[in-house]
């Protein structure tokens, strides 16, 4: 393990993705608590298939990836947020919509262009260990921004999510704030298809969150709870992509998922052992 | 003189031939107390959400503190105000402790180079609803009135100038609503605040406000304390179906020889 672990850190390729891949966990945990609080998992989820749409036109008109795919999903999530009101259909329908719809044009476009130009798998299903030193500018730019945004407006979105009409009522911008979280969940899933791709970006924004939803009692606690099991995620993912040659995003994915499994049996257990002592 | 807390004047809302409120006009000075009264589907809640600037009027104009109620005042006007909705999600989501719920209310919570130390205010809000113990406790795992309680608290921890309350006592036992209006005659007593409730069982209010209207699409009655309603504008509210059965000579509305009013 220790060999490992020293071969890891010494190799060129881990070190060097290491460093964006916490980044990642970082923001998307701290966005997660918020997808979570607000109930977007679903919205998440449409906005990371309907970015490939963005990254089909920015192949077609050979633009730069990311930009062109972080500007369509932020546009994509404010249609999701303006779309049920305006139009009178309900969040979920409207999501299903503009994911299938999106998608399909991004499987049109990038079938059409030139193969060599792109790296479909890696679009889908992420791969942390090729990022380039332009994407990893554009990383930190984003990174940057979506912690600034949520460290200003983060308890003002706790507040819509614990009750949106008295937050309207103490004097909260709730509209304008809820377009700038949607908003901000588009960049955020931009953020991470680098490391686990179109498919895998979900259960980044999620599983962290839904880790900490078990164990954490309040904003600032389930924050850290997120953070800290986004990281140990992330590391456990990569350890085990590097030693068994797995794709990484996959690989951060299924720790993840197994961090879950474990807080969720853990706190069944607690709930049933309360039970039985209170039968007793 | 101090200008009135709230002064709402002609307010109408929805369609011109049909409307949900028509006509209103209240003036509530500092430290008033105000019940009001209706059948389901009155306009009791429009009204209160109309006032907390939530909705906006069709016609009409509405002062708050002596000042115009506009798009542009609202954000700074609505800091002075405590609102407690009617409850329609019993089953909070978030994990949250009770007093981080109640700091919820301070009005520098969402801006984070304001923040302080609140937590005397906190324990100061939940003390009055008798619910500092509970201060560290799951808010998910308190029962329907202790969460009520709480975001009652939440609603005074800014220490507002008006408090609106829209059928506050639902989730409440006999003792606890008796409590509640107890607590509120004394805050409006003590500090000033203006308090307006709606409620649906105007004996339960009678002793403890200053005056209550009747609000059946528009008011049709105002009764100040110790002022009989009419037996009109009961029959305006609830129409012919009513029967008034008891007295008690404290409350405010009820003919001699009867205790409270019954309509089916």
């Amino acid at each position: 393990m220790i060999d490992l672990m020293n071969n890891f850190f010494n190799s060129p390729v881990m070190s060097a993705s290491l460093i964006p891949a916490l980044l990642i966990a970082i923001v998307t945990a701290s966005m997660s608590v918020m997808v979570m609080a607000h109930r977007l998992s679903f919205l998440t989820v449409g906005v990371s298939h309907a970015s490939l749409a963005g990254l089909g036109i920015a192949v077609s008109l050979s633009l730069p990836l990311l930009p062109v795919a972080t500007i369509f999903a932020v546009a994509i999530a404010l249609l999701l947020a303006l779309m049920p009101k305006r139009q009178g259909i309900s969040e979920d329908a409207g999501t299903g919509i503009l994911f299938a719809g999106s998608m399909a044009l991004g499987i049109v476009l990038i079938s059409t262009a030139s193969t060599a130009r792109v790296d479909l798998l890696g679009l889908l299903f992420g791969n942390i260990l090729t990022i380039s030193s332009d994407e990893k500018l554009w990383l930190y730019f984003l990174g940057g921004l979506v912690i600034m945004v949520m460290f200003l407006a983060s308890r003002a979105w706790w507040s819509i999510a614990f009750d949106a009409v008295t937050a309207e009522a103490s004097g909260l911008p709730v509209a304008p704030l809820r377009m700038l979280l949607y908003g901000l969940v588009g960049l955020t899933v931009i953020l991470c298809v680098k490391l686990a791709g179109i498919v895998l970006t979900a259960g980044l924004m999620i599983l962290p969150a839904a880790c900490a939803w078990l164990w954490g009692r309040s904003l600032v606690g389930l924050w850290i709870l997120s953070v800290s099991f986004s990281i140990i995620g992330t590391m456990a993912g990569l350890l085990w992509s590097y030693a068994y040659e797995w794709p990484s995003g996959a690989s951060v994915v299924l720790a993840l998922c197994l961090i879950f499994m474990i807080s969720w049996i853990f706190n069944w257990g607690k709930t049933w052992l309360k039970r039985s002592d209170n039968k007793v | 003189m101090a200008d009135p807390v709230v002064q709402v004047s002609h307010l109408r809302f929805g369609p011109v031939n049909k409307p949900i409120l028509d006509n209103i006009s209240l003036n509530i000075e500092a430290g008033h107390f105000m019940g009001i009264v209706g059948p389901n589907g009155a306009g009791k809640s429009t009204l209160i959400n109309i006032i907390a600037g939530l909705i906006q009027p069709d016609n009409g104009h509405i002062d708050l503190m002596g000042e115009c109620l506009t798009h542009y005042s609202r954000h700074r006007l609505l800091k002075q105000i405590g609102f407690l909705h009617q409850l329609h999600d019993n089953q909070p989501r978030l994990p949250m402790r009770v007093s981080d719920v109640v700091t919820m209310g301070l009005t520098s919570y969402a801006t984070p180079w304001k923040r302080g130390n609140n937590k005397s205010a906190v324990m100061e809000a939940l003390a009055l609803v008798d619910m500092e113990t509970l201060a560290n406790r799951d808010f998910r795992h308190l029962s329907g009135g202790q969460r009520q309680r709480v975001r009652l608290a939440r609603a005074l921890v800014r220490k507002p100038k008006l408090l609106l309350l829209d059928e506050p006592s639902a989730a409440l036992d006999t003792v606890s609503q008796d409590r509640l209006f107890h607590l509120l005659r004394r805050l409006c007593n003590d500090t000033g605040m203006s308090a307006i409730m709606v409620e649906h069982d105007v004996a339960a209010i009678s002793s403890y406000v200053d005056s209550v209207a009747c609000l059946n699409r528009q008011i049709h009655h105002h009764a100040m304390k110790g002022e009989n309603i009419p037996e009109s504008a009961w029959r305006a509210m609830y129409g012919d179906h009513i029967q008034i059965v008891a007295h008690d000579s404290g409350c405010i509305g009820c003919h001699p020889g009867t205790d409270e009013f019954r309509h089916d």
